[in-house]
């Protein structure tokens, strides 16, 4: 298993390496949402750590679909996602592979959105560590619920609608939980950081097991 | 019996649509042709052996590896075909794995290997799939509509596949509605109309 996740995921990362379609997209929107929603909201306004914070993970929330409903996109041009269903083990791999991957991507948009952040915002951050722990938990917790939704929507005309649909409600709560936790981490509250990002872990957590359980019943 | 694959009894509904009717079909070892008109359900019960489709009702049974082709060619866009054809064949973990680079150039594509599959033609995509037959041998293989999108020359090339697997014991299922020069190799004919096997 962890061979064959390992092997979607290297294949994952190397088509993205090389048509950067989702990465672009995802960094290029996070930028363009946190220059608009500062300059919306207001410098003052969004220097607030809690607003700061729900701009950014919104952000990435979105950066996340998009990133991940593009990446199915690939698969299903020339069917190349029945290849690997197909195979024993395929969709066990298929779902932790491209969690994986999209994790990664994440990650890179997550750290260009918060850089952007923190300058344009001209945000001070009380405990850098701790804003670093929480950021790398919620940006391990969203994956698990993008993915899955992608899935659910596979097959589905509207799917690019229906995605954002399906999966922000059921991201609320490690939206609010990411939220929270940098806003404790910028305002101090090393308790309060701590917290929240215990929550993000047991979300990413919960989610991947539903996500193991749903997927390949879900992709057939 | 011990077969290649078996459907007993399956129906399969797709969009509130029932494509197959209590489908009962055993693949063994050898050639089984699979025919019927366009949208009979022949692509289909490939794929419901293949396990790509929910079954309504029925069970399907797979004695061995499973190698499904279908009319697409299942490569990702993006990479190039030797790292499409490799990562399929590690992922499936064929041990003592036939050399992928060979078994292209084998199908006429020894130049270009590096491009990414969506440079290639349609004709050359489909060289690349049809190489699986020899990355990844299978005790079953399915294929839709095989010849489909091929010239002359991998037409034979494809016909030489089909002996190897055939010489190799192994079982296959293609699946046309053309081609009847392939009924006297086949050890059994199938029809499908409105997703009924009627012969």
């Amino acid at each position: 298993m962890i061979r064959r996740l390992g092997l979607v995921a290297g294949r994952e990362l190397l088509a993205e390496r090389r048509q950067p379609d989702g990465l672009v997209a995802a960094v290029t929107f996070i930028a363009l949402l946190v220059l608009l929603e500062s300059l919306v909201v207001g410098p003052v306004s969004a220097r607030q750590p809690a607003v700061a914070g729900a701009l950014f993970w919104i952000a990435l929330a979105f950066a996340a679909i998009l990133a991940a409903t593009r990446s199915f996109d690939r698969e299903l041009e020339d069917d190349a996602l029945d290849a690997i269903i197909a195979l024993p083990g395929g969709r066990d791999a298929l779902f932790a592979g491209k969690v994986l991957a999209l994790t990664a991507v994440l990650a890179i948009v997550g750290a260009v959105g918060g850089v952007l952040s923190l300058v344009l915002l001209d945000l001070e951050v009380a405990l850098a560590g701790h804003l670093l722990l929480v950021t790398a938990l919620g940006v391990l917790a969203l994956p698990t619920v993008v993915v899955l939704d992608v899935v659910l929507a596979l097959r589905l005309r509207a799917r690019a609608a229906l995605v954002p649909i399906l999966a922000l409600p059921v991201l609320i709560p490690q939206l609010v939980a990411a939220t929270q936790g940098s806003a404790s981490a910028l305002s101090g509250d090393a308790t309060g950081s701590l917290g929240w990002s215990a929550l993000l872990l047991a979300f990413a957590f919960v989610y991947a097991v539903l996500g193991f359980t749903i997927v390949p019943a879900a992709i057939e | 019996m011990d077969v290649g694959a078996t459907l007993r009894g399956v129906t399969a509904i797709l969009d509130d649509r029932v494509v197959l009717r209590e489908v009962d079909l055993s693949v063994g070892p050898g050639l089984c042709l699979l025919r019927g008109p366009n949208g009979a359900g022949k692509t289909t019960v490939l794929r419901a052996i293949a396990g790509l489709i929910p079954l309504a009702a029925g069970s399907r049974e797979i004695h061995g590896d499973l190698l499904a082709l279908g009319h697409r060619p299942q490569l990702l866009r993006g990479l190039s075909a030797i790292e499409n054809l490799t990562f399929l064949q590690r992922f499936r973990g064929v041990r003592d794995a036939p050399a992928v680079g060979p078994a292209l150039a084998a199908w006429g594509l020894g130049v270009d290997l590096a491009r990414p599959v969506e440079a290639l033609s349609a004709g050359q995509r489909r060289r690349v799939a049809l190489a699986r037959l020899d990355t990844e041998p299978c005790a079953v293989t399915l294929l839709d509509e095989p010849f489909a999108e091929l010239d002359d020359s991998a037409a034979r090339m494809l016909r030489q596949a089909i002996d190897r697997t055939l010489e190799a014991g192994r079982s296959l299922l293609v699946a046309t509605h053309g081609h009847p020069e392939l009924d006297l190799r086949a050890s059994a004919v199938m029809r499908i109309e409105n997703g009924r096997v009627v012969a």
